[in-house]
C-alpha cells in the first residue's frame, strides 16, 4: 500500500485504509484500493489526481477544455461492488460516485482502446517519421501505449488527400492528420471565444473548417494559437512547428507585451528561439496566450536591431565603442550638472523593462544625478489610476485578481478594449460576457466586448464623469447603496451624496448622449449583483478628468460594498507589461521606490540609508513638464530608456522641438525609432528574451523573467547599461543581476519585503509580499490602506480641447489599440504580425463617411489645431456618428501630430482620447516618411 | 456542444430562432447561401463556421441538397418491400438523376412505395398516378387500420376541443405537486426507447431553480418502420399538446417546443393548425383560462438528421448548433435547451399524460405488466395482411399482435426488425417467447423501442440487411465519437466487399468492431447498432457464415 500523505487535513491523493474500510469520507476504489473522492469530480480526474496522468490514455481531453467524450479512449470499467457486474464508461465525463469500483486497465478496456485506435489509424497517414510532431504526438503516444501492431481492416475510404493550408503568416493546417477530436474547435470556443473553427459535414465526412470553409488567412482567426497548441497531432500547427521537440531546450519566462503577464515556455535550438507555447499550469494564463506572446518574437534577432553604441558627432550619429559612449555620457552629464544643477537633467524610465532596471534607473537619477526629475510611461497611461486609487483607497493598484472572475456575478468594463489590448484577460472577460452573466461596457466604441455585453453605454468621449455621476445618482436615489459598508468602512459619503442628488439628470443625459433608462438599468445591475468587479483602461485615464473618473469608479465600488473580498473590486487593466512595476519602483517624481513621498524628509532618510547618497527633496518634473522645461531652456539633458516619445507622446511636433532643444539626449533602445533620430547617444539594449529580472503584472503579481538566449552580440541589458553608467559617474555598482537588486528593493519597498529572486517560483507572488514570503490576492479586506475609504464628488467639466476647438473642429477622434500591434509597433512591426495588420486606419461611421463623400479605403485628411495626418478610412458602425478612432502603431501616419497638450488636471496624463478635428477626403499627400534606419 | 453557443442562441430564444432561419434560408435553393449564413452568424454573434457547420450537417440544408426536386424513401420497410426501384424508375421518366434525392423514412411503412414531392408525401399506388401529382401536387392523407385492444389510452376517440380541454381549468387550479404524484403513481416510462420514468425527469426539472424552463416534444421519430408518433401528431395532436401543457405546469416551464421531422410535412401542418385553434380559444398563451399559468408553443421544422432523435442532439439542433450528442451530466432536465432546465419526452409519452391526469395514475398503473405500465402503440408494415397502428396493453403476447391484429404475414418472413434500426432482429421462431413490454424484449436479448415492426422476407439476404444497418448508421452518425464515425463505415465497407469482391470478413475483427461500437459509442446510435447485428449472427449464422472466415 502506498504511504498516505496527509497534508493540512486533506487526505486528497492518498489511499484510504484497506479494502472496504469506510470512514466519514466518501470513497471510491481504483483496482480495489480506496481513495477519497472530491465533489463533482469525473472518474478521469479522480484517477489522475490519485495515480497520475498516464494511467488512462486520452485523445480528446485537454487540460483547459471541458470534458467532451468523443475519443472514448479513456473508457474504464466500473462496477457498483467489488467483482460486481461491469459497465464500460468514458471516464472523462462520468462523475465518480461513492462506492464505485473502477478498473482503469482491465483486459476489456485495454482491448477497447486498442480497437478504437486501430479504427483511427485506418484514416490517418502512417508517416510518423517525417511528421513535424514525431516524438510529441499524442496519437503516436497512445497508439504505442495500447500496443497497436497492425491495422486489420481492408483498405477503405480515407481523407488522406486533404490539402494543406499554408495561407497564414502563423497558422497552418494539414487536415489529413486530423483525428476529429474537436480540441481545436473547443479551444477556439471555450478558451479564446472566437468561433473561427467548427466541424462541417456529418459522420465520416466531418471535417474542420475555418469560417465559411475558407483559409486561415481569409478567416476571422486572431492567431492566438490556442487551436495549434490544443491539437494532439499536427493537423493544426504553426509556421514555427511549435510542437516539434527535436533538439529543443525550454525556458519559462513572462511575456513583454501587456500587463496580463502571460507565462511563456520558449523553446530554443542551438541558442536560437524556435517557438513559444503557453504552459497549462500558469496561474495567469493557463495554457493560453495571444499572437503577440506566442508568435511575435521574431523581432529579437531582426536585422534592424541596434548592435553598437552611437554618438552624434558633427550632426551625424556615428558608431562608437561602449567605453567611448559611457565616457562621453558621464562627462557630459557631469558638466551639465555642474553648470546648470541637477534639476536640468531628467530621466524617463521604461515600463517594458524589469523592476530591477526601473529601480536602478530612478536610483541613478535620484542618487547619482540628484534630482526627482524621473518619470515613466505610466504618466501617459495609468498615472490617474494610481493617483485616484491612492486618494480613495490608499493603494494605486488593482484591488483584486483576474481569477476573481470565477467568483463574480457582474463585470463593468469602462474605457477598455481588452480583447485587443489585453487579449488573454480579454478572452476571459468575453467568456464571462457570453456566459449570460451581467456585463456592462461603458465605451464610445462598440468594442468586441460591447457586442456581447448585457448593457453597452456608448457615451460621447470625454463624458465619463457625467456617466458615472448618473450611475451614482440612480444608485442613491433608488436606495441601492450598501449602507452597512458605507457606515463601517468609508468617510465622506454624506457630502458626496448631497452633491450627487443635486445633479441635473437631463443635462447629464444630453452630455453623455446615453438614454438615462439604460444608465439606470446598468447602475441597478452593478449595485444589485452581489459581487461585481470593475475593470478600466486608458479610456478612463487618458482624459482631462482621468483621475476624477478613477475616483468615481472607486465611489461606485464603495457605495455598493464591492471591495475587499473575492469577486469584487476595482481592477485597472495595466497597459504595458511592467507599468505597475515601474511605478512601484519609484519611476515618478513625487514618490520614490515603494510610493514614499519625495517631499518627506523622513522617507528620504530611509532612501539615503540604502543609496548611500543624499537624495533630493521636493518637486520633480512629470513628462509633459519635461517638454515645457526643455522648450524654455531649463532642461538640458534627458535620459530615455526604451521610450519612443516622438511617436507615442501627444503633439509630435512640440515633442520633437523639445528634444531638439536639449544639450544631451541619451537613449537606450533596441531599434532605431522616431525618437532616436534626435539622440546624441544611443546605447544598444537587450530585449526581454535576452535578460532576467521581474515584471509585475496588472494584478500585482511579481513574476520572474528568465533570459532565454544570450544578449544579441553588441547589446547589453538595460540594467547593465545603467550600472555601468553609474560606475562611470563615480557611483560603483556591481554587474546587473536581479538577485542583488531585488534584495536591495526588498529592504526599501515595504510591500516587497518577502520578495526573493530564488523564491518567486514559476507563478510569482502578488504584492504585498510579507517578510515570510506570503503574497496577497485581495487588498483592503479589513481596512483600506488609508484607513477608511474616501468618497469624493467631482462634477463633470468639458475638456479644454472641446471648449477651445470644438466649434471649428467638430469631430472627436479618440485613439485606440489593435490586437496585432503593441504601442509604437517597434517590436510587432518587425514580426509577421505586420502581414496581418499592415497599417493604421481611421474608423468612421457610415453617416459621417457619406456626409464627407468618403468611401471605404479612401484617404482622409484629419486635421486638428496641432497638425494634420492622412489616413485610410475604414467605414464601420463600431464608432458612433461624430466620433472617429484610430491607432498610432505605425510611423507612416504619426497620428500624434494631431493630439493635444491637454492633460489630466491631477496626474498630467495626456488626453489622447478626446481630440477635436475636422475631416475631408484627401489624396494622401501628408504622408510622414518613417525612418526605419538612420 | 458549446455552452457559449447555447447561451448566444438562447439570447434570441425561440421567437427569433437560428435553426429555423437556417431552414427558411434553405427553402429556395435547397441550401442557404454563404453570404446569408454569414449575416445570420453576425446577427447571433456566433462564428461563421458555426452556421456553416450546422448547415452542412442536415440532409435538407447541406449543399448536396441543392437542386433536389423529389425524394424517394429509403427506409428499411420500403427497402424490404422491394418497392423503391420501381418508384425511382418511374420518377426518372420526369426527373434527372441529380434531381432525385432520398429521405429516410416517410413513415408510410404500411403501404410502401413512398416518395416526397413539394412538401407532400405519397405512397402505395400514388406512383402510378405520378403524372397527375406532378401536374397538381396535392396532399393525400393515407388510410390505414387503427385499432386498440383493451383500454384505449392513445387511440381514444377525440371528443372535440371543448370536451377534451374541459379538465384543463381545474388542473391549472390544482396543486402541481399532486399532479406530479399522479404521474409518479402511473409509473409511465418514456416511449422513446430508453424507458426512463417520466416522473423523475419532470421532478428533476421542477426542482431546478430557473425562471426559464422548456418542455420539448421529441417528434423526430426517425426510426424506419415506426409511424406511431406520426399517427399521434396527425390524428391525436391534442393529446400531445395538452400533455405538453401539463408537463409545463408540473415543472414550471412556460415554453413547449415541438421538434417535428421534415419528413412528416402533414404532421407539421396539422399541429400548427391545431395550435392556432388553441391560441384562438385562449387555451394556450398568457395566463391560460385566467390562471397564473402561461404556456407558449413553438414548432420547429427539422431538416433531416436521424441523430436529432437523440435528445441532446435535438436540443443542440434547436439552438442552431450542430446536432452532435452531448455528454451527460449535465442532463437536459438540469441544463438543456439554451442551458436551461428542459424536459425532453417522446410524442407517445406526452400523449398519455392527459389520460393519466383524467383517469388517475392508479388507473394507468393498472394497465400493463408489473414494470411496464400502460399501453403501447405497435406499427405494422406492409408485409402484414392488415398493416396499421395498434394500441395494446403492455404485456400483450407478440403472437397475438401478429396473428390477430396484423392477421399474419402476406408472405413468408424470416425475421422481424422490431423497435427501429437499433432494435432487435427477432427471428419468427422467437415470436412465442415475447410479450409487448420492455422486460420481455430485453430479457430475450431484443429491444422494444418504438415497437415498430419491419419484416424481413425469406428471400431478403441478411448480409444485405445488416450492411443496410451499418450504412444507415454511417449516414446518420453525427461523427462525434470515434467508434461510431469510423466503425459504422468500416463495417459497411467490409460487408459490401464480402458481397461483391469475394472478400471474407475476419470474424474476430468483426466481433471486435461490434464490441467497440457497443461499449465505446457515446450514444445509442453506435451503441445500438450491435444489437440487431448480433441477433443476426446468432440466429442466422448459417446464412451469414459464407461471408466470414
Amino acid at each position: 500500500m502506498k504511504k498516505a500523505y496527509l497534508d493540512k487535513g486533506d487526505n486528497t491523493g492518498s489511499p484510504i485504509g484497506g479494502n472496504g474500510v469506510q470512514t466519514e469520507t466518501k470513497v471510491a476504489y481504483i483496482d480495489g484500493q480506496a481513495y477519497a473522492i472530491h465533489e463533482n469530480e469525473t472518474i478521469l480526474s479522480f484517477i489522475r489526481r490519485n495515480l497520475g496522468r498516464d494511467l488512462v490514455p486520452t485523445l480528446c481531453d485537454a487540460p483547459n477544455l471541458e470534458p467532451f467524450g468523443s475519443c472514448r479512449v479513456c473508457s474504464v470499467d466500473v462496477a457498483l461492488q467489488a467483482n460486481g457486474a461491469v459497465r464500460t464508461v468514458a471516464s472523462c465525463h462520468t462523475p465518480v460516485q461513492p462506492g464505485y469500483h473502477i478498473s482503469p486497465s482491465s483486459e476489456n478496456v485495454q482491448k477497447l482502446r486498442k480497437n478504437i485506435i486501430e479504427l483511427v489509424l485506418t484514416d490517418h497517414p502512417l508517416d510518423c517519421l517525417t511528421c513535424e510532431v514525431n516524438g510529441n504526438c499524442e496519437l503516436q503516444d497512445v497508439a504505442a501505449k495500447v500496443g497497436i501492431r497492425k491495422v486489420r481492416y481492408p483498405e477503405g475510404k480515407t481523407h488522406l488527400d486533404r490539402q494543406k493550408d499554408l495561407s497564414h503568416p502563423y497558422m497552418t493546417s494539414d487536415l489529413s492528420k486530423c483525428i476529429n477530436c474537436y480540441r481545436c474547435v473547443r479551444a477556439c470556443d471555450e478558451v479564446q471565444g472566437q468561433f473561427v473553427l467548427s466541424m462541417a459535414g456529418r459522420g465520416f465526412d466531418n471535417h474542420i473548417i475555418k469560417g465559411s470553409d475558407v483559409s486561415f488567412f481569409e478567416s476571422d482567426c486572431v492567431s492566438c494559437g490556442a487551436c495549434a497548441q490544443a491539437c494532439p497531432t499536427s493537423a493544426i500547427s504553426d509556421v514555427f512547428e511549435s510542437k516539434s521537440v527535436v533538439g529543443t531546450e525550454v525556458t519559462r519566462t513572462v511575456c513583454t507585451y501587456c500587463g496580463v503577464g502571460c507565462n511563456l515556455e520558449v523553446s530554443t535550438v542551438d541558442g536560437k528561439i524556435k517557438s513559444i507555447q503557453a504552459p497549462y499550469d500558469a496561474e495567469v494564463n493557463g495554457g493560453h496566450t495571444c499572437l503577440k506572446g506566442r508568435y511575435a518574437f521574431g523581432f529579437y534577432n531582426h536585422e534592424d536591431r541596434i548592435r553598437t553604441p552611437f554618438i552624434r558627432k558633427n550632426g551625424e550619429l556615428v558608431e562608437a565603442t561602449w567605453e567611448e559612449a559611457f565616457d562621453f555620457v558621464a562627462e557630459k552629464l557631469t558638466t551639465i550638472k555642474e553648470k546648470h544643477g541637477p534639476d536640468s537633467i531628467a530621466g524617463i524610465s521604461s515600463a517594458r523593462c524589469t523592476n530591477e532596471e526601473n529601480y536602478l534607473m530612478q536610483k541613478f537619477i535620484r542618487a547619482v544625478i540628484g534630482t526627482n526629475n524621473i518619470d515613466c510611461c505610466a504618466r501617459v497611461c495609468h498615472s490617474p489610476t494610481a493617483l485616484g486609487m491612492q486618494r480613495t483607497f490608499g493603494t494605486g493598484a488593482a484591488t483584486n485578481s483576474i481569477i476573481d472572475l470565477k467568483y463574480t456575478n457582474a463585470i463593468m468594463v469602462i474605457g477598455a478594449n481588452p480583447t485587443d489590448g489585453h487579449p488573454v484577460t480579454g478572452a476571459k472577460l468575453k467568456q464571462f460576457a457570453m456566459s449570460g452573466k451581467t456585463s456592462i461596457v461603458i465605451d464610445p466604441r462598440r468594442t468586441e466586448l460591447a457586442k456581447y455585453a448585457t448593457y453597452h453605454l456608448p457615451l460621447r468621449p470625454g463624458t465619463n464623469v457625467a456617466m458615472l455621476n448618473m450611475m451614482l445618482y440612480y444608485i442613491i436615489s433608488d436606495g441601492l447603496e450598501d449602507k452597512k459598508f458605507i457606515e463601517a468602512r468609508t468617510e465622506g459619503y454624506d457630502e458626496m451624496r448631497a452633491e450627487i442628488l443635486r445633479l441635473n439628470i437631463d443635462e447629464l443625459e444630453s452630455i453623455t448622449g446615453v438614454d438615462r433608462n439604460l444608465v439606470r438599468k446598468a447602475a441597478h445591475a452593478y449595485a444589485t449583483a452581489g459581487n461585481a468587479m470593475s475593470f478600466h483602461g486608458l479610456g478612463v485615464t487618458e482624459h482631462s478628468q482621468g483621475t476624477f473618473t478613477v475616483m468615481l469608479i472607486a465611489d461606485l465600488a464603495m457605495i455598493t460594498g464591492n471591495i475587499g473580498r473575492r469577486g469584487v473590486g476595482v481592477n485597472p487593466l495595466r497597459g504595458q507589461n511592467n507599468v505597475q512595476g515601474a511605478a512601484d519602483m519609484g519611476c515618478q517624481p513625487h514618490q520614490g521606490a515603494g510610493y514614499m513621498s519625495s517631499y518627506d524628509p523622513e522617507m528620504n532618510k530611509k532612501y539615503e540609508l540604502h543609496y548611500g547618497r543624499s537624495v533630493p527633496i521636493g518637486k520633480g518634473l512629470k513628462i509633459p513638464e519635461m517638454w515645457d522645461e526643455a522648450l524654455n531652456g531649463n532642461l538640458k539633458a534627458l535620459w530615455l530608456m526604451g521610450e519612443d516619445v516622438v511617436q507615442t507622446d501627444p503633439n509630435t511636433q512640440r515633442v520633437m522641438k523639445a528634444l531638439d532643444n536639449l544639450d544631451l539626449l541619451v537613449i537606450q533602445e533596441i531599434f532605431h525609432t522616431e525618437t532616436t533620430k534626435h539622440a546624441d547617444v544611443i546605447f544598444p539594449a537587450s530585449s526581454f528574451l535576452e535578460k532576467s529580472g521581474t515584471f509585475t503584472n496588472g494584478e500585482r503579481r511579481i513574476q520572474r523573467v528568465n533570459a532565454v538566449v544570450e544578449p544579441l552580440p553588441g547589446t547589453k541589458p538595460d540594467g547593465q547599461i545603467i550600472c555601468e553608467v553609474m560606475t562611470h559617474m563615480g557611483f560603483p555598482q556591481p554587474d546587473y543581476h536581479p538577485r542583488w537588486v531585488l534584495e536591495e528593493v526588498s529592504q526599501i519597498v515595504p510591500f516587497f519585503a518577502g520578495v526573493k529572486w530564488d523564491e518567486l517560483g514559476e507563478q510569482g507572488k502578488q504584492w504585498p509580499v510579507k517578510p515570510d514570503g506570503t503574497g496577497t490576492e485581495i487588498l483592503h479586506t479589513e481596512d483600506f490602506k488609508r484607513g477608511k475609504g474616501k468618497f469624493h464628488f467631482e462634477p463633470w467639466r468639458e475638456s479644454e480641447e472641446i471648449n477651445a476647438n470644438g466649434k471649428d473642429y467638430p469631430y472627436i477622434i479618440t485613439t485606440n489599440r489593435e490586437l496585432e500591434h503593441y504601442n509604437a509597433g517597434t517590436m510587432t512591426r518587425r514580426t509577421r504580425n505586420v502581414q496581418i495588420l499592415t497599417e493604421d486606419t481611421l474608423m468612421i461611421h457610415p453617416d459621417d463617411a457619406a456626409a464627407n463623400g468618403i468611401a471605404d479605403g479612401d484617404m482622409v485628411c484629419v486635421e486638428s489645431p496641432r497638425g494634420k495626418v492622412d489616413i485610410k478610412a475604414r467605414i464601420t458602425d463600431e464608432v458612433r456618428p461624430g466620433v472617429l478612432s484610430s491607432t498610432f502603431h505605425f510611423p507612416d501616419i504619426m497620428l500624434n501630430n494631431i493630439t493635444s497638450d491637454v492633460h489630466d488636471s491631477e496626474a498630467m496624463c495626456p488626453e489622447y482620447k478626446v481630440v477635436a478635428c475636422r475631416i475631408r477626403k484627401s489624396k494622401g499627400k501628408f504622408k510622414h516618411q518613417p525612418a526605419t534606419e538612420l | 456542444m458549446s455552452k457559449n453557443l447555447s447561451e448566444l442562441s438562447g439570447r434570441k430564444g425561440l421567437t427569433d430562432n437560428l435553426f429555423e432561419k437556417l431552414g427558411t434560408m434553405a427553402k429556395g435553393n435547397g441550401s442557404p447561401g454563404v453570404k446569408e449564413m454569414e449575416q445570420l452568424a453576425e446577427a447571433f454573434l456566433v462564428g461563421k463556421a458555426n452556421v456553416y457547420g450546422s448547415a452542412t450537417f442536415y440532409d435538407f440544408t447541406r449543399p448536396e441538397n441543392q437542386g433536389k426536386k423529389v425524394y424517394v424513401c429509403n427506409g428499411s420497410a420500403c427497402m424490404c418491400a422491394g418497392t423503391q426501384a420501381v418508384v425511382e424508375q418511374k420518377l426518372k421518366e420526369t426527373f434527372a438523376e441529380e434531381e432525385i434525392g432520398v429521405m429516410c423514412c416517410l413513415g408510410r411503412c404500411h403501404e410502401n412505395s413512398a416518395f416526397h414531392y413539394q412538401g407532400n408525401n405519397y405512397s402505395g399506388d400514388d406512383i402510378k398516378n405520378i403524372k397527375t401529382i406532378l401536374d397538381k401536387p396535392e396532399r393525400r392523407i393515407e388510410d390505414y387500420h387503427v385499432e386498440a385492444i383493451g383500454t384505449p389510452v392513445l387511440t381514444e376517440v377525440f371528443p372535440g376541443l371543448d370536451a377534451f380541454y374541459a379538465p384543463l381549468k381545474s388542473w391549472l387550479g390544482s396543486d402541481s405537486a399532486s399532479l406530479l404524484e399522479e404521474i409518479r403513481t402511473s409509473n409511465i416510462r418514456g416511449r422513446g426507447g430508453a424507458g426512463f420514468p417520466m416522473a423523475i425527469k419532470l421532478e428533476t426539472c421542477r426542482n431546478q431553480d430557473s425562471k426559464t424552463k422548456f418542455i420539448v416534444c421529441n417528434a423526430d421519430e426517425g426510426d424506419p418502420g415506426a409511424y406511431s408518433d406520426r399517427y399521434l401528431l396527425e390524428q391525436r395532436p391534442h393529446s400531445v399538446l395538452l400533455g405538453m401543457i401539463m408537463a409545463g405546469y408540473v415543472t414550471g416551464a412556460s415554453w413547449g417546443v415541438l421538434y417535428i421531422r421534415a419528413e412528416y410535412p402533414e404532421a407539421i401542418d396539422i399541429v400548427e393548425k391545431e395550435l392556432e385553434k388553441l391560441y384562438a380559444a385562449g387555451l394556450v398563451g398568457e395566463n391560460i383560462l385566467g390562471t397564473k399559468f402561461s404556456f407558449d408553443f413553438k414548432v420547429i421544422h427539422a431538416q433531416g438528421a436521424y441523430i436529432c432523435g437523440e435528445e441532446t442532439a435535438l436540443l443542440s439542433s434547436i439552438e442552431g448548433q450542430r446536432p452532435e450528442v452531448r455528454v451527460r451530466p449535465p442532463f437536459p432536465a438540469q441544463q438543456g435547451l439554451f442551458n436551461k432546465p428542459t424536459v425532453v419526452n417522446n410524442v407517445e409519452t406526452l400523449a398519455a399524460l392527459p389520460w393519466i391526469l383524467s383517469h388517475g395514475g392508479q388507473a394507468y398503473a393498472e394497465l400493463g405488466t408489473e414494470r411496464s405500465k400502460g399501453t403501447k402503440l405497435v406499427s405494422l408494415d406492409g408485409h402484414f395482411n392488415r398493416p396499421g397502428m395498434y394500441e395494446v396493453e403492455m404485456g400483450t403476447p407478440l403472437r397475438k399482435v401478429i396473428d390477430e391484429l396484423g392477421q399474419g404475414f402476406r408472405h413468408e418472413v424470416k425475421a422481424m426488425h422490431i423497435g427501429g434500426p437499433l432494435g432487435g432482429l427477432v427471428p419468427v421462431s422467437k415470436i412465442d417467447d415475447l410479450t409487448v413490454d420492455f422486460e420481455s424484449f430485453s430479457k430475450n436479448g431484443f429491444l422494444l423501442g418504438h415497437a415498430s415492426v419491419v419484416c424481413i422476407p425469406q428471400d431478403f439476404p441478411l448480409v444485405k440487411y445488416i450492411e443496410h444497418l451499418f450504412e444507415f448508421t454511417a449516414h446518420e452518425s453525427c461523427g462525434k465519437c470515434f467508434p461510431c464515425r469510423l466503425g459504422s463505415v468500416r463495417g459497411a465497407e467490409m460487408l459490401d466487399k464480402a458481397q461483391h469482391d469475394g472478400y471474407k470478413i475476419d470474424r474476430t475483427l468483426f466481433d471486435d468492431l461490434v464490441e467497440t461500437l457497443e461499449k465505446g459509442s457515446l450514444c445509442a446510435l453506435g451503441g445500438g447498432l450491435p444489437l440487431p447485428v448480433k441477433n443476426a449472427l446468432q440466429y442466422f449464422n448459417e446464412e451469414l457464415s459464407p461471408y466470414f472466415k
